[in-house]
């Protein structure tokens, strides 16, 4: 079967086109193909012998032709489904046919790792899918809810809830929305308690920079968020979900398709009274907050073109308290801040023949925060800060597919970004071109390659030539091993260049690297240099931070109902970008920049295995180990120049076996998940444990690395069950819990303790049709 | 107000007695001791938190390790003087003497002569014999948790007006030398400087 297509739909159309036999008579009454739940798969295929095929009707019905023999074979497929062999005298006693998904997400089609539709079995790099199934399962409504229970995946609370991904934080996660980024980071942090998740359709995490698509910020991999897209004529739904700390979230859904037109309107409103870990001290934990999210699709086809218009709009507005001590007595004073997100992303494609694709999109995105904190008793404005970025890209694509072995993708597109804050001086605005060109090469049926090279030319940080190759083969239909090297980088972003802030109170000063220069003279000039320490003027432009990266593992189908899964990786990262002083002032504090210092390696181990035990069973479980270090603290180990102070204040050196790796990581992590269907009843039952190994939460013993046992937080397992009865009209009851033995970490303030909720979705459309 | 406790005042001499049926004579053996100094209170400049204009600015602490003591005046023979996370040498900017100092690298046991390798230093407008900063010198800022901490293995070497050597270690920047887990950098009092010394009154460059 050919693998390699631009587009899997005009491919089935292709392929009708191609084989279908005028001649053939139909006979037989109608067959239906269903999916094990019993609803018809409208994109199936039927082919008899080599090259016959059969159309399937919208309603998933096929009928045979009456010549055929009785021992004739006929093979029934379908996207995402396990292929059916059948013989025309076992058929011919059916009325319907049922299929078998493929286990483990492997038939899903993946966008995010080459820009073209492919399926997760057929692609070279480590690709996972979180399908809408398993999204509904989690119970979760913000997108940080439903990540932190995939494997190799954590969230992690740094100024909002941050993923991390191959032991590297959020600011070397790209993440996108329908495959256009999203912007918005607060110190590198994208916060992913601001994606709501009720209308997604389907996540792809994509895992170390293994595409030659994307250039910065896609280091450690990129997740693209598939917002819902409704086929059905007239749809309309209403979603809640309740929960603890007075947590709420409604979603309204409607879609309209007529006439090659289609219209999806997306409303969620979310609140949440926060939690708080340390009642002691005043303020909340988590903010109380209120989002909406707002999102409007339209798409129209009209022969070879298609056009599309996304737009979304999201706006958070929350409160708090914080203490300040000053000469050791507290005052009160009140925090609000508001972040806004609009985005607006039009896309036109044009397929002039079944081997050109020409695709021309662009994203323009508004990101604003501002916070102001203010003292209780006098209104005394404590600190406020205003932050507005703009971004805008125009990208232009063309896929031009040679033979049925090769696809060839070229792209080129040109970035504009601005961003004016409180902290920044003036306006500042970034432009960047880039140009990328991918090979997808099926050599053999056994081998399944793609190349690429992504260029990029910035106005900050010059050019970057990035090049990626990814290789699979196929020893079996049951076993394939895959390998994938690249090239990744991350450029210094805004607060790294443009930064200027001087701490008051503390009395230093912070350039970002453009501004140092000028930042020394105008202290200079005002007499608070006590000493230069590093030159600025000698200093060279702060460079893009880089990375090696290889990803290699295999996909094991012991049988269609048993996957194993594994992949191993090593990230190498140099001229990791840290502050350090580059000048003593005369109040004995320091001027600060940014500098290329660091060596970082990450490697590990994810490991998944997938057991539909029986058609209402279904156990999997997922395993990460990993390995996180900072080479020049290493290095410092072995040359005995480390030491550490013992509970009595005792020095000693520290050897590498003291030494515990970057903060915030965890060696082990892994999860279990039991989903079955209660055949009588219908009731779903997802129920999951979800570890997080210990992991270093800060330095208590004064040399600033993880060496000392007290400066772990101890490891934590959350279970969490859902439990849904989807009903005949569509009507959906769900009621559950997460970390339901209310296990708590003081070191994870992203986790409240056990939290339980209930919820509902009501499919008006199907209400009304039922009736 | 300082708490001040000298565990062992100076230096003490251990007279080795002669066993019985030797008539040798040995050269007398000195075991030096480690001094600890306790809470020497050395308060930063006072700063109007709003626009960061120092308001009042307060001497610095100056101490002898010579007579194991605080000297009140600049112009009195003090060795090193601390101020916030300062620590100066009386030479060349910060006072009038001829007391230099290296910082090196080893646990304060180890550190049993000076090493050939030793750049002392005096204060000057080009440097601080002791550098300032965090993890230049002799701290560590932790930028999460506003912890200073003396960095482990960081030993101070002073040749002091006298032309002796001393070596000494930073213990702790907050009061009674609590463990750092323990500190709350808004609520323990810091600076309060907990040190140990030990001097070489010979001149030598063993300890």
């Amino acid at each position: 079967m050919c693998r390699i297509n631009l587009n899997k739909n005009s491919f089935t159309r292709w392929l009708l086109g191609c084989f279908l036999f005028p001649f053939l008579t139909l006979a037989s009454d109608p067959i239906c193909i269903r999916d094990q739940a019993g609803n018809p798969i409208p994109h199936a295929y039927v082919k008899i012998g080599p090259d016959k095929v059969v159309p399937v009707d919208s309603t998933g019905s096929f009928e045979l032709p009456d010549n055929l023999e009785a021992d004739q074979l006929i093979e029934v497929f379908a996207m995402g489904f396990d292929a059916r062999q059948i013989r025309v005298r076992e058929i011919s006693e059916l009325s319907s046919l049922r299929l078998t998904e493929k286990i483990g997400q492997m038939g899903e089609v993946v966008v995010a790792a080459t820009r073209t539709d492919r399926s997760v079995e057929d692609l070279p790099m480590p690709v996972t899918v979180i399908s809408r199934e398993q999204i509904q399962e989690t119970g979760g409504m913000r997108l940080s809810e439903v990540l932190r229970e995939q494997t190799g995946l954590q969230v992690v609370s740094d100024h909002g809830a941050g993923l991390q991904m191959q032991g590297l934080s959020s600011e070397y996660i790209l993440i996108l929305l329908d495959g256009e980024p999203l912007i918005g980071r607060t110190a590198g942090t994208f916060d992913l308690d601001r994606i709501s998740v009720t209308n997604i359709e389907r996540i792809e995490v994509l895992r170390g920079p293994s595409s030659a698509i994307y250039g910065s910020e896609a280091m450690a991999g990129v997740i693209n968020i598939i917002t819902k897209t409704n086929g059905e004529r007239f749809a309309a739904s209403l979603e809640s979900r309740y929960r603890s700390f007075s947590t709420m979230d409604l979603s309204a859904e409607t879609s309209f398709n007529q006439n090659d037109w289609s219209v999806q309107a997306y409303l969620n409103r979310f609140r949440t009274d926060g939690f708080d870990l340390n009642p002691d001290v005043p303020g909340n934990t988590q903010a109380p907050f209120q989002a909406t999210t707002g999102q409007v699709k339209l798409g129209k086809k009209s022969g070879r073109w298609e056009f599309r218009l996304y737009s979304r709009m999201y706006r958070e507005d929350s409160d708090n308290v914080l203490q300040l001590i000053e000469n050791g007595a507290g005052r009160l004073a009140d925090m609000s801040s508001e972040r806004r997100d609009v985005n607006l992303n039009p896309t036109v494609i044009y397929r002039p023949n079944e081997h050109w694709q020409l695709t021309l999109r662009s994203m323009t995105s508004l990101f604003e925060t501002h916070s102001l904190t203010e003292m209780q008793e006098d209104g005394f404005v404590v600190d406020a800060q205003d932050f507005q970025q703009r971004y805008h890209r125009t990208e232009f694509q063309l896929d031009r597919q040679l033979g049925n072995n090769h696809l060839l993708t070229l792209g080129m597109g040109q970035l504009l970004e601005t961003v004016d804050a409180t902290r920044y001086e003036d306006l500042n605005r970034f432009d960047a071109g880039y140009l990328f060109l991918q090979h997808q090469w099926d050599p053999t049926d056994r081998w399944n390659i793609v190349t690429g090279v992504r260029g990029d030319l910035h106005s900050q940080y010059g050019e970057r030539i990035s090049p990626k190759i990814s290789g699979m083969y196929k020893f079996s239909e049951k076993f394939s091993w895959q390998a994938s090297l690249g090239a990744g980088f991350k450029a210094p972003d805004f607060r790294q260049l443009l930064l200027n802030f001087n701490n008051a109170s503390a009395g230093y000063y912070v350039f970002g690297a453009n501004l140092v220069q000028e930042g020394i003279e105008r202290l200079q000039s005002q007499g608070l240099v006590q000493q230069v320490l590093l030159d600025p003027s000698q200093f060279g432009a702060l460079q893009a931070e880089s990375s090696l990266a290889i990803n290699t593992g295999f996909r094991w189908k012991l049988s269609n109902d048993l996957l194993f899964q594994g992949n191993f990786f090593q990230n190498n990262i140099s001229n990791l970008i840290e502050t350090a002083p580059f000048a003593r002032l005369t109040s004995g504090q320091n001027a600060f920049s940014y500098f290329n210092v660091s060596r970082v390696r990450t490697r590990g181990i994810e490991l998944d295995w997938t057991w539909r035990l029986t058609k209402n069973l279904q156990v999997s479980a997922g395993y990460m180990y990993l390995d996180a270090n900072d080479l020049d603290v290493l290095e410092q180990i072995d040359s005995g120049e480390l030491f550490r102070r013992d509970a009595d204040n005792r020095t000693r050196r520290v050897g590498r076996s003291d030494y515990g790796g970057l903060f915030n990581r965890s060696r082990h992590s892994g999860n279990l998940k039991i989903s079955y269907q209660e055949p009588l009843s219908g009731i779903n039952l997802a129920l999951r444990a979800i570890h997080r190994g210990a992991f270093g939460f800060g330095d208590v013993n004064g040399n600033l690395i993880l060496d000392d046992p007290a400066e772990y937080a101890r490891a934590l397992t959350s279970w969490n069950l859902s439990l849904s009865k989807a009903f005949r009209n569509g009507l959906l009851l769900e009621t559950g819990g997460f970390n339901l033995l209310n296990q708590l970490n003081r070191y994870d303030p992203t986790n409240p303790g056990r939290t339980l909720f209930v919820g509902a979705k009501v499919p008006f459309h199907q209400l009304v049709k039922t009736k | 107000m300082n708490k001040w406790n000298t565990l062992y005042a100076g230096i003490l001499l251990l007279a080795l007695s002669t066993s019985c049926g030797e008539t040798e004579v040995e050269e007398p053996e000195i075991t030096l001791q480690a001094v600890m100094v306790e809470n020497l209170h050395a308060p930063g400049d006072l700063m109007d938190r709003s626009t960061g204009v120092i308001t009042e600015v307060r001497p610095f602490r100056y101490f002898s390790l010579e007579d194991n003591r605080v000297v009140d005046s600049e112009q009195g023979d003090w060795d090193i003087g601390f101020k916030g996370t300062t620590i100066i040498v009386n030479s060349g900017s910060s006072g009038p003497g001829t007391a230099q100092a290296s910082v090196v690298t080893g646990t304060f046991d180890e550190i049993t002569s000076v090493p050939s390798a030793a750049d002392f230093k005096r204060d000057g407008e080009d440097g601080m014999a002791i550098p300032t900063g965090s993890g230049n010198g002799w701290y560590n800022y932790n930028p999460s948790s506003h912890i200073i901490s003396p960095i482990p293995g960081r030993i101070v070497l002073v040749r002091t007006n006298k032309g002796n050597y001393a070596k000494v270690e930073i213990l702790s920047y907050y009061q009674d030398n609590p463990p750092l887990a323990e500190v709350d950098p808004r609520t323990t009092p810091s600076p309060y400087y907990t040190f140990r010394f030990l001097l070489q009154p010979n001149g030598s460059l063993d300890f």
